[in-house]
């Protein structure tokens, strides 16, 4: 019914909220716990904590295999990222602008791997890459991540191209510009903010994977997720937790960065 | 040419140059072909191939496929094989009581955000997207920490003295459930997040005027025009849920089979790939089949966007 | 039609058309957007197109621009073919309805975009920018961005920008559609003063009659992707080409009639001379109309209502046979306008400007 009706209408909407805020609270509750419990002295996980110590923190840093496993991590990010990049704005650039006639089945087309569930994918290019004997490395880790995550690039270029007026282009090449001074001088600085928002996320996507990265990463080559996964299975060591917090808290830090520089308004999912 | 004279070779185009402009200038489909090409070898192939695995006898030597005959067998066998069924049943079960909780806690966020005021948004926008910039595994670890022997509940509860051992949460399905609500519920709110935004914040306002209560404009406005966001973020739950590895892993212990981890069993230890390849193909069939679902659901709640026939 | 220069002795007193446009058509898959338009501008001159939206007006334009290319006929500026010149190598300069600015670049930016583009040294591009924006009147502007402008100084920024190219034709948009009315007027009477003090050759393109009127040298009215007249706007007003023209600008009467032997008869006796045969509709303008008193004609009606246009009094009377004639008279001739409800007889003052058009 649609009559204003207080103590009723205070009470669900009162209902709602709480839930709203019990939902906030159960989003930032677990990381702020394992944050907590990085800074513990005692060596197992437990809680709640005792004492204060940044010792875990140091010894990630002083574990071979996971320093190893993070550059691992940051390696394939930026080659993920620089793939995306040059793979993806052109594929935009077509998508948006192109002036044949299959521009949405483009746009589908490198859609369909992002559909696919990650450990398809992986599974796919792990046999696929048995079959032609490419074994799984580092680099079939990075491609294959690649073409799990380009569209979510392709995605934020080509929404922001089409929201640019077309009339600036055409402007640039009335105003004496080659097709090519024109993407240089207009259109590029104009799509850089979306290029970096979908660098964060192909970043994001490069470092943290796990789907796909766990049947294409190469054996001596661990991901840190990979690393990860074995230590908390198989210890019970605070490590992770300040792994854990060592990640929480440049998330944290990313996000502030490019909420400054850009706006938080790439709610492009 | 009727254009002022320049001295000649100033703004003249090298020959890279003249490449991309011959490129761009078609508006054709050129730029996208590095894309395409990779995309065809590393994603469209290699299903084809896992199609092809999937439905055929292989004999695999060393890492290599030695031999290959077409058979149905892999299929039937999975088919006929109780656990199969009870897996894939579990999976499916999981991720829709998944998708359904997310949407139960993740839409009052979403309310909130809408009614709520510029630092209320941001403030949710950071706790929503900050998770998402982490891997699963460290927020699947999180959850060890609290429902473990000497984690968080227990410790309080025995603190507290409610209990005197420790309650056996981990490696159950509750485990599973909870740690898979709580590590997807930003992926349900901000698609609805995003429909809210577009909607004119005085729909809200012309409902009250005409006399609505809050619930009531919650109920007749508000949610029917969420309805898509509602849609994209039960397909992302839901798939995100069906197929993730970690969650069930971690805290459902070595047992806990869901099609998922069945997956990297089959494929990774047991190199069983015709199997692998079975599975997985049973598993993206069920999962469209679902995503077809919602997305008709969708089709069919907004039928009001639809333009005029013809 | 010429082609080629006019010969030693034959100095015609018009010189060869700065733009033509020769039997220009435009397809897009099984719709005709443009056909069969040919359309001469001379050097110096302000044309209009007009017409409603869908019209093709703007196609026009961009094919002229280069931005789309003619599926036939030829465009030619001073003479030379335009097809194959790409866009950014032909003559023209293009202001565009929401004037396109480049979000990131400052005024100077903007205005110096084609300098830099054509590789012009800085102290000579400072010094062109520096004058370009005297002539519109924006000196001093140099540093700021166009999301600080107003909507005004926005278009005077963009007009600078393709001035500065010393264009051989300036094609412009709609121009004044972003503007609100009242900056509307002012800025068509600057502009086309500054075009005229320039001498530039331009095209403009528009739906509003007014800014037509004001602006133009001569309009071209065009309907369904062909062009229905194109003339100095007296000539449009006074002797429209078509039922179409004459239904477009200005206000009009139009009735059925009968063509019998050369000529028309028109309601109120007299008759008008035309080559048509058959049934055709006579058009004619409400200040060629005038009010007698009821018994003076054959013509009779009543007086609707009447309202006030500017020295003008519109009668809008409704005749015996249902139809609503429109008569325009002088405030002065009467000392108060006629009742409603009054019996009158109406009569055409020249039946010379009566227009006849097939039905």
């Amino acid at each position: 019914m649609l009559r204003k009706s207080s103590l009723a209408d205070t009470l669900g909407i009162g209902l709602i909220l709480a839930v709203a805020l019990l939902s906030l609270v159960l989003l930032v509750a677990p990381s702020l716990i394992v944050v907590i419990i990085s800074f513990d002295t005692r060596a197992y996980v437990s809680f709640p904590p005792e004492g204060f110590t940044l010792r875990w923190y140091a010894e990630v840093f002083e574990q071979g295999e996971l320093v190893e496993a993070m550059l691992n991590s940051l390696q394939v990010g930026v080659t993920v990222t620089f793939l995306c990049v040059v793979l993806g704005v052109p594929t935009a650039l077509a998508c948006a602008r192109g002036r044949f006639r299959g521009t949405t089945a483009l746009s589908v087309f490198v859609l369909v791997p992002h559909m696919v569930p990650g450990i398809v994918l992986g599974v796919a290019v792990l046999f696929a890459g048995a079959l032609v004997g490419v074994s799984p490395s580092i680099w079939l880790q990075s491609i294959s991540i690649t073409v799990f995550i380009l569209a979510v690039m392709v995605r934020t270029v080509q929404s922001r191209l089409l929201r640019l007026d077309p009339a600036l282009e055409e402007a640039a090449a009335n105003l004496r510009a080659s097709p090519f001074q024109s993407l240089r001088t207009v259109t590029f600085p104009l799509l850089m903010p979306a290029i970096l928002a979908g660098a964060v996320f192909t970043f994001v996507e490069g470092f943290d994977n796990l789907s796909v990265a766990i049947f294409t990463h190469g054996f001596r080559d661990r991901p840190l997720p990979v690393e990860l996964l074995a230590l908390v299975q198989y210890t019970s060591s605070p490590l992770v937790a300040a792994v854990s917090g060592v990640q929480i808290v440049l998330a944290v830090v990313a996000l502030i960065a490019v909420s400054l520089s850009i706006g938080l308004d790439n709610v492009n999912e | 040419m009727a254009e002022a004279a320049l001295p000649s070779g100033i703004g003249q185009p090298g020959l890279g140059e003249r490449t991309v402009d011959a490129l761009l200038s078609g508006r054709g489909i050129w730029p996208a072909v590095p894309a395409i090409f990779v995309l065809m070898i590393v994603a469209i192939i290699p299903f084809m191939i896992l199609l092809s695995l999937g439905f055929s006898d292989i004999v695999v030597a060393r890492g290599a496929i030695v031999s290959q005959t077409l058979s149905l067998s892999h299929l039937s066998n999975a088919l006929s094989d109780p656990l199969y069924w009870t897996t894939f049943q579990r999976s499916l079960s999981l991720a829709l009581s998944t998708t359904a909780l997310c949407f139960v806690f993740g839409y009052p966020v979403a309310y909130l955000f809408l009614i709520g005021g510029r630092w209320t948004k941001r403030l949710i926008l950071v706790l929503t997207i900050a998770p998402l910039l982490t891997s699963g595994i460290v927020r699947t670890y999180a959850w060890l920490v609290i429902l473990g022997g000497r984690g968080v509940v227990n410790s309080t509860l025995m603190n507290i003295g409610l209990i005197d051992e420790p309650l056996r949460i981990m490696n159950t399905h509750w485990a599973v459930l909870i740690g898979m609500v709580q590590i997807h519920l930003p992926v349900m709110i901000l698609p609805l997040i995003a429909v809210m935004s577009r909607h004119d914040s005085r729909l809200v306002e012309a409902s009250e005027n005409l006399g609505a209560s809050r619930l009531g404009t919650l109920r007749h406005v508000i949610l029917p025009l969420s309805v898509p966001g509602i849609g994209t973020g039960a397909a992302l739950v839901f798939t995100l849920s069906y197929t993730t590895f970690v969650v069930p892993q971690l805290l459902g212990g070595g047992n806990y089979l869901n099609a998922a981890t069945m997956i990297y069993e089959q494929v990774v230890f047991s190199l069983e790939w015709s199997k692998g390849s079975v599975t997985s193909l049973i598993l993206m069939v069920t999962c469209l089949v679902v995503l077809v679902t919602i997305a008709l659901l969708t089709n069919h709640f907004t039928r009001w966007t639809k333009g005029r026939e013809g | 039609m010429m082609h080629g220069p006019p010969g030693p002795a034959t100095k015609i007193a018009t010189a060869a058309p700065v733009l033509r446009i020769g039997a220009v058509g435009k397809r897009f898959g099984t719709t005709t957007v443009l056909e069969n338009c040919s359309l001469d501008v001379s050097e110096g001159e302000i044309v209009t197109l007009l017409g409603p939206s869908g019209c093709g007006k703007t196609t026009l334009l961009r094919c002229v621009a280069g931005f789309w290319d003619a599926d036939g006929g030829a465009i030619e500026i001073d003479g030379q073919e335009m097809t194959q010149v790409a866009v950014n190598r032909r003559p023209v300069g293009v202001v565009f309805q929401s004037y396109a600015l480049f979000p990131h670049l400052t005024v100077e930016q903007n205005v110096g975009y084609s300098l830099r583009m054509r590789g012009v040294p800085r102290s000579e591009a400072t010094l062109r920018i520096a004058e370009a924006l005297e002539t519109v009147s924006l000196s001093g502007f140099e540093e700021r961005y166009p999301a600080q402008l107003s909507g005004g100084q926005q278009q005077r920024v963009a007009i600078a920008r393709v001035l500065i190219m010393q264009p051989r034709v300036l094609l412009l948009d709609e121009p004044f559609n972003a503007l609100d009315a009242k900056l509307r007027g002012s800025m068509q009477v600057e502009l086309r003063q500054l075009i005229k003090r320039l001498g530039l050759t331009s095209i403009f393109v528009t739906h509003d009659q007014e800014e037509a009127l004001t602006m133009s040298d001569r309009i071209a009215v065009m309907r369904a992707g062909r062009i229905e007249q194109a003339a100095t706007p007296d000539e449009i007003f006074d002797r429209p080409a078509t039922a179409y023209v004459a239904d477009f600008i200005g206000t009009s009467n139009f009735w059925e009639a009968r063509a019998d032997g050369g000529r028309v008869v028109l309601p109120d006796g007299q008759t008008v001379e035309t080559h048509l045969d058959g049934q055709a509709q006579v058009m004619t303008r409400p200040h060629n109309l005038h009010l007698g008193s009821a018994e003076a004609g054959a013509w009779k009606g009543t007086v609707a209502f009447h309202r006030s246009v500017g020295p003008l009094v519109e009668y809008h009377v409704e005749t015996s046979g249902g139809a609503t004639v429109k008569v325009a008279a002088m405030r002065q001739e009467r000392a108060r306008p006629l009742e409603d409800g009054a019996p009158v007889s109406i009569s055409v003052i020249d039946p010379t400007l009566c227009a006849v058009y097939p039905l």
